[in-house]
């Protein structure tokens, strides 16, 4: 084939899972369609884990909350030519960064759990933590704008 | 005799709602522990919903789950309107209804589709399909596309329903397509049959002596009725905290939960055991062989259960959208801006509860229990005693040196996988327990 297809991996960092969840309902009508030009290489509402490397496109939601998520998207940014930024969290950081808005009585509640479980002092948006080359907003993402960034890489 | 000193560890589980981390420790051949963590980082909702106008409430606890995030709205929305005695009109529960509807279709398909059928076929993806089974791949995109549509029709998006309100229905849906509705409903029929009959097929068991826990419902429309448990109990939706007991489970983000002092299991394979009788008529005619099959204490029954709910959820809604004539409508208001209440639903995986604290207006505390959180113990229950299983036949099985340990490895983490499926979990929803503030 002359063509070779697109290695696409999905990733989702600490959020709700909204937009991937959106994205598999874009799939009803796009999935086959999109399969001609690509191959999901990494999913894992859809496919056991694979290693992180090559990535033509990466389509990340979610916000990092945690310096392991740090390393991991670092390390997803350098093996992806193309690195989207999918959904609010992952553009602004709201609204999975909620804790970042917390006034003072609400922050000394989860004072200790940041500190026992290894949390960032504020979440970062995806955008924030390391170059992106697109974005598209929406919580969950909005369906048109979604397809004609996304498509635009497919060729 | 060949000693087994094992440790099967999963780092990310794939094919299920969130992140969640295994590890099974085996020493001597014994099972010395099981971990199952959820590995979801904290939002924080039980801090972020205080202080919060209850009618943004229910838009922000929907964000806890992307998958159900109708369930929570819709959840969090009933537990708002019994604290300020709300009332909402016949109209409004009739778009509720069909709301979960849209949920259950949507929800359950996924389960289903994208993450049992690869275990039953053998491959890893439901993309392995695509080529093989074609005509299956197809009809799972329909149906999710008719759960999909319907929930833009009535709630105004799959996720993160803008619509649903406290009091009603912001929107009046448009009736000039309903009819495309229904024939779209109408062709996924079909489908499901054969879906259907594929879990009906499958020779899975994993029976587990449990009590099952359910709202009864009527008409099975996951909004309201009386919780009931096929041990005898039958309880008022705002009674449900008073006979649960939580558990805190070591290494993880979430807590499980007993009810009445010993584990139990929600979800549709409970829903079917405690209120098949309710079922929509046609559901129940042209599913009566797979309908034969409840109750049931096979856990992998859960699929088929959820295949026969997605049946009458089309079905249910194919007759409401039949007679249906709504009408603009104004939110119903409150009565008080201060109290407490409970508001409970069937979940797609199973019953949710909500209860508010709300002054002035403002959200004073929240407290969740959620379907996963009530699974939790028999889930790591029944991968433990399949490890057990399997370590048994491996240790009968002499004479294979190194490389057994190797391929018993190999069985226990296929096994385990295929057991945390069946129960459905949801890790997003899992890690957002939150803890009760006796204010």
């Amino acid at each position: 084939m002359a063509n070779k297809k697109k290695r696409v991996g999905i990733f989702s960092f600490t959020c709700d899972e909204g937009c991937s969840i959106y994205l598999i309902e874009i799939f009803n009508t796009k999935l086959l369609a999109w399969l001609e030009k690509i191959e999901l290489a990494y999913f894992l509402s859809v496919k056991d884990k694979t290693e992180i490397k090559n990535f033509d496109i990466s389509l990340v939601e979610g916000v990092i909350s945690t310096a392991k998520d740090k390393a991991e998207i670092e390390k997803i940014r350098a093996a992806s030519k193309v690195l989207i930024a999918m959904g609010s969290c992952a553009v602004t950081g709201q609204p999975s960064g909620q804790r970042n808005l917390f006034n003072t009585a609400q922050a000394a509640e989860i004072e200790d759990q940041l500190k026992s479980y290894d949390y960032l002092p504020k979440c970062l948006s995806i955008k924030e933590a390391v170059k992106i080359d697109d974005e598209v907003l929406g919580c969950p993402i909005d369906e048109k704008k979604f397809i004609e960034v996304f498509e635009k890489y497919l060729i | 005799m060949h000693t087994t000193n094992l440790n099967v560890s999963i780092n990310k589980l794939s094919k299920i709602e969130g992140h969640a981390d295994l590890d099974i420790k085996i020493r001597d051949g014994k099972v010395e522990d099981v971990s199952l963590r959820v590995m979801e980082n904290k939002r924080f909702f039980n801090q972020a919903v205080k202080g919060k106008p209850y009618a943004n409430i229910p838009q922000l606890v929907s964000r806890i789950c992307g998958t159900c995030s109708i369930a929570h709205l819709t959840a969090c929305i009933e537990a708002v309107e019994k604290t300020l005695k709300i009332r909402p009109s016949a109209q409004t529960m009739i778009l509720r209804k069909l709301t979960m509807y849209s949920l259950m279709i949507r929800d359950h398909a996924l389960h289903l589709y994208y993450f049992v059928l690869p275990d039953i076929f053998g491959v890893d993806s439901v993309l392995d399909l695509v080529d093989t089974k074609k005509e299956l791949v197809h009809q799972s995109l329909h149906v999710k596309e008719a759960g999909n549509n319907l929930s833009n029709l009535i709630a105004g998006r799959a996720v993160h329903a803008p619509f649903e309100a406290v009091g009603g229905f912001s929107r009046v849906p448009d009736k000039t397509k309903f009819s495309e509705m229904i024939e779209e409903l109408k062709s996924i029929r079909g489908y499901i049959l054969e879906l259907a009959e594929i879990l009906y097929q499958c020779d899975w068991v994993l029976k587990r002596k449990t009590d099952f826990v359910a709202i009864v419902t009527p008409d099975f429309s996951f909004l309201e009725g009386h919780i009931c448990s096929t041990s005898g109990a039958c309880i008022n939706e705002e009674d449900y905290w008073d006979h649960l007991h939580n558990v805190v489970l070591p290494y993880s983000q979430a807590s499980g939960f007993e009810f009445e002092g010993h584990p139990y299991v929600v979800g549709a394979l409970a829903r079917l055991n405690l209120n098949k009788d309710n079922l929509h008529p046609d559901t129940k005619r042209d599913m009566k062989k797979y309908l034969d099959v409840f109750p049931s204490d096979n856990i992998y029954h859960n699929n088929l259960a959820q295949a026969i709910e997605i049946m009458h959820s089309i079905d249910h809604s194919i007759e409401i959208l039949s007679v249906a004539d709504f009408k603009e409508e104004k939110l119903a208001e409150p009565e008080t801006i201060t109290g407490e209440g409970v508001g409970v639903i069937e979940a797609p995986r199973g019953t949710l509860y909500y209860w508010l604290g709300i002054n002035e207006g403002k959200v004073r505390y929240a407290n969740l229990v959620i379907p996963t959180a009530q699974n939790l113990i028999s889930m790591r229950e029944d991968v433990r005693d399949a490890a057990v299983k399997i370590l048994a036949c491996e240790n009968n099985d002499s004479g294979h040196e190194g490389g057994a340990d190797k391929a018993c490895e190999e069985k226990i983490r296929k096994e385990v996988e295929k057991i945390i499926r069946a129960y459905d979990p949801c890790m997003s929803c899992a890690s957002h327990f939150l803890r009760v503030n006796w204010v």
